[in-house]
């Protein structure tokens, strides 16, 4: 799919991905895999006592942002990292721009950033005549195949072993087979290059803790530590909610979110950057630059949705949610797909567009249950659909769901449009399903079924038996 | 100004806002140790691909020997205290050159061999400060890691790595915690070793104390 793709609405959207052969398999076939490792990682601790500090760590923090990002400031650039506060996505461009402009940098190595995505940094970047290279196997992918990354943590987790074969073998003119660990000594080899010869690194930041002046980069694969080794520049983007007091709390922030994310215990490598190189040191970067952005962010502080801040981009309410594991991240339209993009994508962005996203969820709290730092995601999905009515919908709409609300709420009420619909759906129920709706039903039926009204209602059937 | 305009609009959202207590007490999680440290040490690192070998330290340049057979060249990190002259009598033994840390030197070099400033137990990793004594390169670049660490300064988990990571990063532009070697799981969530770091590892755990 092309990123032209991510216009219309999530509707539209999910019926396209809905067409992809194999893809919800693909995707629920992962994602029970990352679950099974989670089980896995979690063995034996007291996961809900874990989840209970993850929340009050992230609870606490978030209500003193200001003072932590301040000490994190005054404290960076004590350690000799220059910090900058953007407060739109463009100023953090702006910012990233010129500092390559100061370096004349033609060559840009990127780690794996969300909020780099979120920015739209490679685009601007590009358009200026960079080369940005994402190092991430997955982000690779996804940049090669000009798509946008479909999971937060598994970001080509759409595409199978013969279509990245496929996608290398044009590209790059070689012969691989579709076996992974081919194709991955070949990225290797290829990523090298580009890591010795770039001029700056840009990579996310996991936490920046705000005691040391200091960030950490979590990695299975290295890049992060490329990245921030081997280019002349290094330059951090960080959501600014991603912060700790000190690294005390990252003994039980970090298994929540290696565990949530991959099922691993601790991943292979969480790089810690505290500053430039030192003037005895062998090797790293000379200037290395934090860019602490707002972008939106700072409009969730004061309402009923600041939890959602406390969010540290596991990705687990993807994995777990039932929407999400049939169309995919795609079908979100946004950098952040699955119950947290749901939310967060219409608080970053406005309702006016993204007021579908919230629709685009069961309501079953299975992403609340998984949270690792217990955000009520199905509540704040509640809340936002209730804005978007209270917004948008018209009296008619209004009045018929109110009409159909005080109805269902009467025992009789409801008894009356169970006969009533059991009548009605007989020219549309085949087997106990409704394939093909008429009207607004047409909607609902195209990309699933109904599952028809029963022939007796539980309370007959209890009677009768 | 930027950063006063940008803190102050903060301050203004959150006014009102309670701000709860922070935690002082926090729980266990998978990552809090236990009393064998070798043993567990031992036990994890297997389980993410890396190998983790108690040596005495009259058997160290035996084993580095061993593990550089058929290597053409390592590089080789200062910060290996006492343990340095053992690791160079065991690749001179093997026949591999050892040399400077530089990137060009590591770039090609078949390993790296470098110091490390603690390890955990319950992970199967350690921590390496970079720094004149440890260059990035070094752990990073060669596809082979081999790590010399002496037995005492193991730590049962990340309650007690992270009361220490201050101090051990003191003066220092980088700190890294290693796990196994590299790996991506981006393809199918096939787990591949050797992605852009090291594709094997090996922690040498030099035992206290004459046994």
């Amino acid at each position: 799919m092309s990123e032209e793709a991510l216009a219309g609405t999530f509707e539209e959207r999910a019926h396209l991905q809905l067409q992809v052969p194999g893809l919800a398999t693909a995707i629920g076939r992962a994602m029970d895999t990352i679950l099974g490792n989670r089980a896995l990682a979690f063995a034996g601790a007291d996961l809900e006592a874990m989840r209970e500090a993850g929340e009050a760590i992230r609870t606490h923090t978030v209500a003193s942002l200001p003072a932590y990002l301040e000490r994190f400031a005054e404290t960076a650039r004590a350690n000799g990292t220059n910090v900058f506060f953007a407060e739109t996505g463009s100023e953090a461009v702006e910012y990233v721009r010129g500092v390559l402009r100061a370096h004349e940098a033609r060559l840009v190595v990127k780690g794996k950033s969300m909020a780099a995505e979120e920015i739209g940094l490679n685009h601007a970047l590009e358009a200026d005549g960079t080369e940005v290279v994402e190092t991430d196997l997955g982000e690779y992918i996804v940049q090669v195949a000009h798509e946008p990354p479909s999971h937060i943590i598994v970001p080509a987790v759409h595409k199978t072993r013969g279509q990245i074969r496929d996608l290398f073998n044009r590209v790059h003119g070689t012969d691989l087979p579709d076996e992974p660990e081919r194709i991955t000594k070949f990225a290797r080899q290829h990523l090298r290059e580009r890591f010795l010869a770039a001029d700056v690194g840009i990579t996310g930041v996991n936490f920046a803790i705000a005691e040391a002046g200091s960030f950490v980069i979590v990695t299975n694969e290295g890049n992060g530590r490329m990245c921030s080794s081997l280019p002349h520049v290094h330059i951090a983007i960080m959501g600014m909610e991603r912060i700790v007091p000190s690294y005390r709390e990252l003994a039980v922030l970090m298994p929540l979110l290696t565990g949530s994310a991959t099922g691993q215990r601790v991943t292979t490598y969480m790089n810690f950057v505290h500053g430039p190189r030192r003037p005895q040191d062998p090797d790293g970067p000379e200037e290395v630059h934090v860019v602490v952005l707002d972008n939106g962010r700072s409009s969730i502080l004061e309402g009923e949705f600041r939890s959602i801040l406390h969010c540290i981009r596991c990705g687990a309410c993807q994995n777990v949610c039932p929407v999400y594991r049939q169309v995919g991240g795609h079908a979100y339209g946004a950098v952040y797909g699955g119950p947290i993009g749901a939310v967060l994508t219409p608080l970053l962005s406005g309702l006016e567009r993204f007021g579908d996203l919230p629709n685009a969820s069961s309501l079953c709290a299975a992403c609340t249950d998984v949270c690792p730092v217990r955000i009520p995601l199905h509540d704040h999905l509640l809340e936002l659909r209730r804005a978007v009515v209270l917004e948008r919908a018209g009296v008619a709409e209004r009045e018929t769901f109110g009409l159909w609300s005080r109805a269902w709420s009467r025992a009789a009420g409801y008894r009356l449009f169970a006969r009533l619909a059991r009548v009605g759906q007989w020219p549309l129920a085949r087997a106990h399903r409704i394939r093909r709706g008429p009207l607004w039903l047409s909607r609902w039926t195209r990309d699933r079924d109904l599952p028809a009204v029963a022939a007796r209602t539980f309370r007959e059937r209890r009677r009768r038996s | 100004m930027q950063d006063e305009v940008f803190l102050t609009r903060l301050r203004e959202r959150l006014r009102g806002v309670r701000v709860p207590e922070r935690p002082t007490d926090l729980p266990l999680t998978p990552a809090s140790g236990d009393g064998r440290l070798f043993e567990r040490f031992a036990e994890e690192l297997p389980k993410v691909g890396g190998q983790a070998r108690r040596v005495r330290p009259g058997e160290l340049a035996g084993v580095v020997a061993e593990l550089a057979a058929g290597a053409g060249a390592a590089v080789v990190a200062s910060g290996l205290g006492a343990h340095r002259d053992a690791v160079l009598e065991g690749l001179a033994t093997a026949g591999c050159a050892a040399e400077e840390p530089t990137r060009e030197r590591a770039a090609t070099a078949d390993l790296g061999v470098t110091g490390a400033a603690l390890g955990v137990a319950s992970t199967g990793s350690v921590l390496i400060p970079m720094g004149p004594d440890a260059p990035r390169v070094a752990s990073l670049l060669p596809p082979l890691h081999v790590v010399v660490i002496d037995e005492d300064r193991l730590v049962p988990g990340f309650g007690e790595l992270f009361e220490q990571m201050a101090d051990l990063s003191l003066g220092r532009a980088q700190t890294v915690l290693v796990t196994g070697p590299s790996r991506t799981a981006d393809i199918e969530l096939s787990i591949v070793r050797g992605v852009h770091g090291p594709e094997r590892m090996v922690v040498l755990v030099v035992a206290n104390g004459t046994e």
